[in-house]
């Protein structure tokens, strides 16, 4: 439990854990303020209706979080990947290793320090975000009387669980590479690599690469809803349903912090 | 192998390779419970290798380690709760104060009372700069963090792999002075260093290695006497008659003439101690010596066992580039 209180003593002091949270509640506001100035000076009708509509509560609640995941996602993968590849390069699991610190204890408890915090930054740039709509809202003269709508209130327990479930893997993902890598860079860039080839990849082969980490993560958190993916007229495949899409993220969790364990366990630690 | 005997570490025929490089090739070391050690060895020796595998780092190919008597393998983690180490560069978040590293630090393997934290910290000389991130520490500041570091859990055995790299005059005493009255309170210290004069000063047992090997270990007085030399000069002239009276002291083969510059100068390989009787000798064939010096300090004993030459090039031919000069192989 020392090492686990010690972690979580340690990354809020981390500049990482900071540039990420800011960057995530940064990039939505920016998305926020375009949509807000969208809605002022649209000449289309249909734009600003749009535009009002995404400030709009309670569906303002979800568009929130899908875009706090969105981004989240990459983000955590590169957090996930700068927390591990730093104990490699600061040399920090050497001394911990040669204090006779178990490897798999110490991957273990720091993912989990990171996964923590990556909720909270979940839950923080979510906050942020509905005080961000609801101040566009107010500006734009959109009511505010969805905000308490008690059906939307209800189910958020449940989406930001799934999302935290996302979010977590996508960390681990991070963690895994970096970890392997025994790098901050390589892990961040391999990770950032990762997110972008499987987005791709997913236009021309969806029903592979929805069992992807970043495309099942996805699922978990549209509950399964992402619908498929339709080319000529014909579909490619569906993207994974809620109770598949959280076993393959659980699958995919695992096996990441598996291949962590494995790897530090097995690795021979010099400079 | 160990604790039994008094020993705080030993290690039998340890071998390590990297692809084709041989890093150790049946490494024996014996460390006395209660000594500084001092663990010399020209770069590439094999040092690093063998700090990483007593704490655990890196897994020997062949061969055993003990500590405190017991064998330690990769599943024994736990005896390194009584090892403090610091192993090449010292590692900390920049991030945090030098305050909260340890704090961090601590959280990992043995159990450390808080209170020590603060302890160490003024042992160091570091608690008025305790509060200030890592990141604007010199280099010295971050070698005394990571001596408090592997203080932290009161350890019986200390690895330390050149302490005293960018210490101050200061900081060395200082870290002298520690380590010494460690090995007085019944710690073992095993200091790896390249400042030969300093470990000289430090330890009671050395043991120098070469290509893996030890090559040679024992009480520091006894290694410099029994590899110790004097070195007697005489009129070049008289130098066989000289040579065959020393040999008659020293013991056949003992005696070399040397060739350099200067010309009548004999080596003789005997205890220093031993200076004034070889005087005394050449005195008595009607020699006389116009210089005699004697002793070997730990730095001739070390260039002289791992057969490594001293750090000085060739002369420039005439009108050639200056040569740089190279360093031992």
């Amino acid at each position: 439990m020392r090492l686990l209180r010690a972690n979580l003593r340690k990354l809020p002091r981390r500049p990482a854990t900071w540039v990420t949270f800011l960057l995530l509640i940064g990039l939505n506001a920016l998305i926020t303020f375009f949509v807000i100035l969208g809605s002022k000076i649209a000449t289309d009708p249909q734009g600003a209706l749009a535009a009002r509509q995404f400030l709009t509560f309670p569906t303002a609640y979800e568009l929130v979080l899908s875009m706090v995941i969105g981004l989240g996602g990459l983000l955590a993968v590169t957090y996930g990947a700068a927390i591990a590849g730093s104990e490699w390069t600061w040399g920090t699991l050497k001394a911990a290793v040669a204090r006779g610190e178990g490897r798999t204890r110490y991957t273990l408890l720091t993912y989990v320090a990171v996964a923590g915090f990556t909720f909270l930054g979940l839950l923080g740039a979510f906050l942020v975000g509905v005080v961000v709509s609801a101040v566009g809202a107010l500006i734009v003269g959109v009511p505010l009387d969805g905000m308490a709508d008690t059906d939307a209130l209800l189910g958020l327990p449940e989406r930001l669980g799934r999302a935290g479930l996302a979010m977590a893997m996508n960390a681990a993902l991070g963690y895994a590479i970096a970890t392997v890598a025994r790098s901050q860079l390589a892990g961040i860039g391999v990770g950032i690599g990762l997110f972008f080839a499987e987005s791709i990849a997913g236009f021309f082969v969806p029903h592979i690469i929805k069992w992807f980490p970043f495309s099942a993560s996805g699922a978990v958190v549209t509950g399964g809803a992402g619908g498929s993916t339709v080319v000529n007229g014909q579909e490619l495949g569906a993207s994974l349903d809620a109770t598949t899409a959280i076993l393959v993220t659980i699958a995919w969790l695992v096996v990441s912090l598996a291949v962590a364990s494995l790897w530090t366990e097995r690795a021979e630690i010099g400079g | 192998m160990t604790d039994a005997l008094g020993m705080a570490l030993a290690t039998q025929g340890l071998a390590k390779r990297y692809g084709s490089r041989v890093a150790l090739d049946g490494l024996d070391l014996r460390v006395p419970s209660g000594v500084v050690y001092g663990f010399l060895g020209p770069n590439g020796a094999g040092k690093t290798t063998t700090m990483r595998i007593l704490t655990g780092l890196v897994r020997a190919d062949a061969g055993r380690v003990e500590l405190f008597g017991r064998p330690f393998g990769r599943r024994d983690r736990k005896q390194l709760f009584g090892v403090g180490a610091l192993i090449e560069a010292p590692s900390f978040y920049p991030f945090l104060s030098g305050r909260e590293n340890l704090r961090a630090l601590a959280a990992t393997g043995a159990p450390t009372p808080a209170s020590r934290i603060d302890e160490l910290l003024a042992l160091v000389n570091l608690r008025d700069r305790a509060g200030d991130t890592v990141s604007g520490y010199s280099l010295g500041m971050k070698q005394r963090l990571g001596i408090a570091g592997a203080l932290l859990s009161d350890p019986r055995l200390l690895l330390l792999d050149e302490p005293a790299n960018g210490l101050d005059p200061a900081g060395i005493a200082g870290m002298r002075d520690t380590l010494r009255a460690l090995a007085a309170a019944g710690k073992t210290v095993f200091v790896s260093s390249h400042i030969l004069s300093e470990v000289q000063q430090l330890a009671d047992v050395v043991g120098i290695i070469a290509r893996g090997r030890l090559i040679r270990e024992g009480r520091i007085e006894q290694l410099l006497r029994e590899e110790g030399s004097v070195r007697v000069r005489v009129a070049p002239p008289e130098v066989p008659s000289a040579g065959a009276t020393l040999e008659a002291v020293a013991g056949p083969g003992t005696v070399r003439a040397e060739t350099g510059p200067e010309d009548g100068w004999l080596e003789v390989r005997i205890d220093p101690e031993r200076g004034a009787e070889l005087n005394r000798a050449l005195a008595g064939a009607g020699v006389f010596a116009s210089r005699i010096e004697v002793g070997t300090n730990l730095e001739e004993l070390f260039l002289e066992l791992t057969g490594t030459g001293r750090d000085v090039g060739a002369p420039p031919a005439q009108g050639a580039s200056p040569v740089v000069p190279g360093w031992p192989s």
